[in-house]
């Protein structure tokens, strides 16, 4: 039944829903630029209505509540690429720094090999001559600086990869507890799910930042996100976290222990860790692998050579390089055998003026080694390596940026705050607030002739 | 649809994207190369490493080859005043076998064969940047030495060894002819023939001293034949270092199509990449501006 007093109800109501709106907005407003804020909009439906013999009357507004805007499907897409994002980034850092030992023009490992071979190339000309004799010994020297600099070039960067490590696991470690302790207040507040407020917002930052640092996988449930490493392994389930934690190994690289102790450090594939940890265990064992195994086939290919001849004194030629004799370590630890210029093999039948045998150890710069690549294409392979590992990278980075730059955009219309929109929705909240306050007025003014009405009488 | 109401991000990574293509551009065209760096072109940086060391290995082929034609133009010419020598031994000896000169015109046409004998020995010797011309593959001594119970007077220090000058990826000249084969040899010995027709000018009949005339003949034919050898040296360095220089411009037209820029490409690139910025940064500034709150009032 109608009457004065379910429409000052009805007024209020409106008055109450259009202020929560007013609110809403407002909060918006206020938020437009917090980093992770998720736009929220409030559901208003119609109250249920009376009955009224056979006329159905409207009971007004009713409040169903607030929510926020967000599409959890982008999010897990953002986090994924952003884990790919980190691990590139942290690729192209590493690699950048790597491929300066390279250079296209100066002194280089491929320079110091052909400056050798032309100084060699050079006794032909004069065997006897003691200054070219002297230059070879000192391109020699060159050449072995040269192997032991990029092969300490190559080491060097592990220590800061490695603590690297350790910071972005104990990054991890700090994140999961947060995210831990979000996903508690979530229970608390019994709204877990989609619409979950700035707590759930919260919660969706704190995964992008750990997706940043290592691959994960989120689940979603009423206990809030589940949160576990790409091998399966939990770190955070409810309101528990698990610590990650780190030992060095025999080697001297930094490991990444699950929380019952388990080696995961080969799972780790994307993000900070997973880039640096690519960069650590692969990338450079290869590239010091190739290195090493240039030294050591160069170095002992030279001494056979040398053998094969006499030095300037008549003598069978020395070996001119101290090679260890297992591949590893080589780069580093290639040296001089000696470095008086007389050592060097340059005649084939003892007499100090011959150089028939110049022409075998120069043709070790063409000819191929034990790997079946002469010296100058295995130095040359190596340029291509450290090129194409660092090219690969940096155009990674670059295409995962732009999908992430699009897929961030996408976000920003679902979920990013219009303040061109939220004032346009206050002009239409002010006017409705208008509208109700009017109402009571007008329901006022008729309770007011309804008692003048009585006093007359 | 909803569009994405923060611009910022999208416009910064913008402007990023273009001062990257702008920096790269400047450097192209600033360093002149377009490869700066291995990861800008993998393969042809390592093409490139491989072609450096051929140009210097052409360029260490165009000394050797400069430094051995010096060699064997000076032998050359050494063998050339040996010729010339033995020509006025010839003509000395044939004088002195003639029937009409007396005993002392014999003596001091022997005194002058001892002359022409002590300057072929002084030839035989000469010396190129320490190396002995004629000493084999020996160095550090001279290649004939005084020696009084040889029978022409000198010893040989040397051996009968020859080197060879790499001048090519697969070519080399011979670089020297030993003594032994051109002052020495047993058929034809230069020093022999000179200190026997010494000896039959002092004490000889007058046929002796036609015989030992005529081997110096056959010396000098000989030594005439092996000069052929230096003329084929010089005729193969000449040619050789014709191809090196074509070489070394073959090698760096194709070092130029492999790292280097087109100029005219990379400036128009430059330009381009300049107006791409400024019209981004023209673009940012006017599309920031714009807000509703601007023409709420």
């Amino acid at each position: 039944m109608a009457s004065l007093n379910s429409s000052l109800a009805i007024a209020t109501q409106s008055l109450q829903a259009q202020e929560l709106e007013i609110q809403t907005t407002n909060n918006n407003i206020a938020n437009a630029n917090t980093a992770g804020y998720t736009r929220e909009t409030v559901t208003l439906s119609e109250a249920t209505p009376s009955q009224d013999g056979s006329v159905t009357i409207g009971n007004g507004v009713s409040i169903d509540g607030v929510s926020s805007v967000r599409d959890q499907l982008l999010t897990l897409q953002i986090q994924q690429q952003t884990s790919e994002q980190s691990s590139a980034e942290a690729q192209v850092n590493a690699l950048s720094q790597i491929q300066t030992l390279f250079p296209s023009s100066g002194a280089s490992l491929s320079s110091s090999l052909s400056t050798f071979f032309t100084s060699l190339s050079a006794l032909s000309d004069n065997a006897s001559s003691t200054a070219d004799r002297e230059t070879v010994i000192q391109s020699a020297q060159a050449l072995v600086s040269q192997f032991n600099t990029i092969s300490a070039g190559l080491t060097g960067p592990a220590s800061g990869l490695n603590s690297t490590v350790s910071s972005d696991v104990s990054q991890i470690n700090q994140l999961t507890a947060q995210a831990a302790s979000l996903n508690h207040e979530l229970g608390q507040q019994g709204s877990g799910g989609q619409n979950s407020g700035p707590i759930g917002d919260q919660l969706s930052q704190v995964e992008t930042q750990l997706a940043a640092l290592t691959n994960i996988t989120v689940t979603h449930s009423s206990q809030g996100d589940s949160i576990t490493t790409g091998s399966g392994t939990p770190l955070v389930l409810g309101n528990q976290s698990y610590a990650l934690s780190t030992t060095t190994n025999s080697s001297g690289n930094v490991q990444v222990l699950d929380q019952s102790g388990n080696d995961i450090t080969s799972t780790i594939s994307s993000g900070d860790l997973g880039g640096t940890i690519k960069v650590r265990d692969t990338q450079i064992p290869s590239l010091l692998n190739s290195l090493d195994t240039l030294a050591n086939q160069f170095a002992t290919a030279f001494n056979a050579a040398q053998a094969s001849g006499y030095d300037q004194n008549g003598n069978a030629g020395a070996a001119l390089f101290t090679i260890p004799t297992t591949v590893a370590g080589s780069a580093a630890a290639i040296s001089l055998a000696t470095t008086d210029p007389t050592a060097i093999a340059a005649s084939s039948d003892g007499s100090s003026g011959g150089n028939g045998n110049v022409a075998k150890l120069t043709a070790l710069q063409t000819s191929p080694l034990a790997s079946g690549q002469s010296a100058t294409a295995q130095s040359a392979n190596l340029v291509y390596q450290i090129g194409s590992l660092t090219q690969t990278a940096t155009t990674n980075s670059t295409s995962i940026q732009q999908s992430l730059t699009a897929l961030n955009n996408q976000q920003g219309s679902i979920s990013g705050v219009s303040t061109d929109e939220e004032s346009a929705d206050l002009i239409q909240y002010q006017q409705a607030y208008e509208a109700a306050a009017k109402v009571i007025n007008t329901i006022q003014s008729l309770f007011e002739t309804t008692i003048d009405m009585v006093v007359q009488n | 649809m909803r569009f994405n109401p923060s611009i910022n991000a999208a416009v910064t990574s913008d402007i990023q994207q273009s001062e990257q293509a702008l920096q790269a551009a400047y450097q192209q065209v600033s360093t002149g190369l377009r490869v700066n760096q291995p990861s800008d072109d993998p393969s042809a940086s390592a093409a490139y490493s491989q072609l450096q060391a051929q140009v210097a290995n052409v360029d260490q082929y165009t000394s050797n080859a400069g430094s051995a034609l010096s060699q064997a133009q000076l032998s050359d010419s050494v063998l050339t005043s040996v010729v010339s020598l033995l020509n006025q031994a010839v003509t000395l000896g044939t004088e002195g076998a003639n029937g009409t000169s007396s005993a002392s015109d014999r003596q001091s046409i022997a005194t002058k064969i001892q002359g022409i004998l002590t300057s072929v020995v002084g030839l035989a010797n000469t010396t190129f940047q320490g190396i002995s011309l004629f000493g084999g593959t020996v160095s550090g001594t001279q290649a004939f030495t005084a020696d009084a119970t040889s029978p022409t007077g000198y010893t040989y220090n040397g051996n009968d060894s020859v080197n060879q000058i790499s001048v090519g990826d697969s070519l080399s000249v011979q670089a020297n002819i030993p003594g032994s084969t051109l002052f020495t040899n047993a058929n034809a010995s230069v020093l022999g023939a000179l200190s026997g027709l010494a000896t039959a000018l002092q004490s000889g009949t007058s046929a002796q001293i036609g015989t030992a005339t005529s081997a110096i003949t056959t010396a000098l034919n000989y030594v005439t034949s092996q000069h052929a050898v230096y003329g084929n040296t010089i005729n193969q360095l000449n040619s050789q270092e014709t191809y090196l220089s074509q070489e070394k411009v073959t090698l760096s037209s194709q070092e130029s199509s492999l790292v280097g820029i087109d100029a005219a490409t990379a400036a128009e690139d430059l330009s381009q990449a300049e107006e791409s910025n400024s019209s981004v940064l023209a673009a940012a500034a006017k599309v920031i501006q714009n807000s509703l709150l601007t023409y709420l009032q």
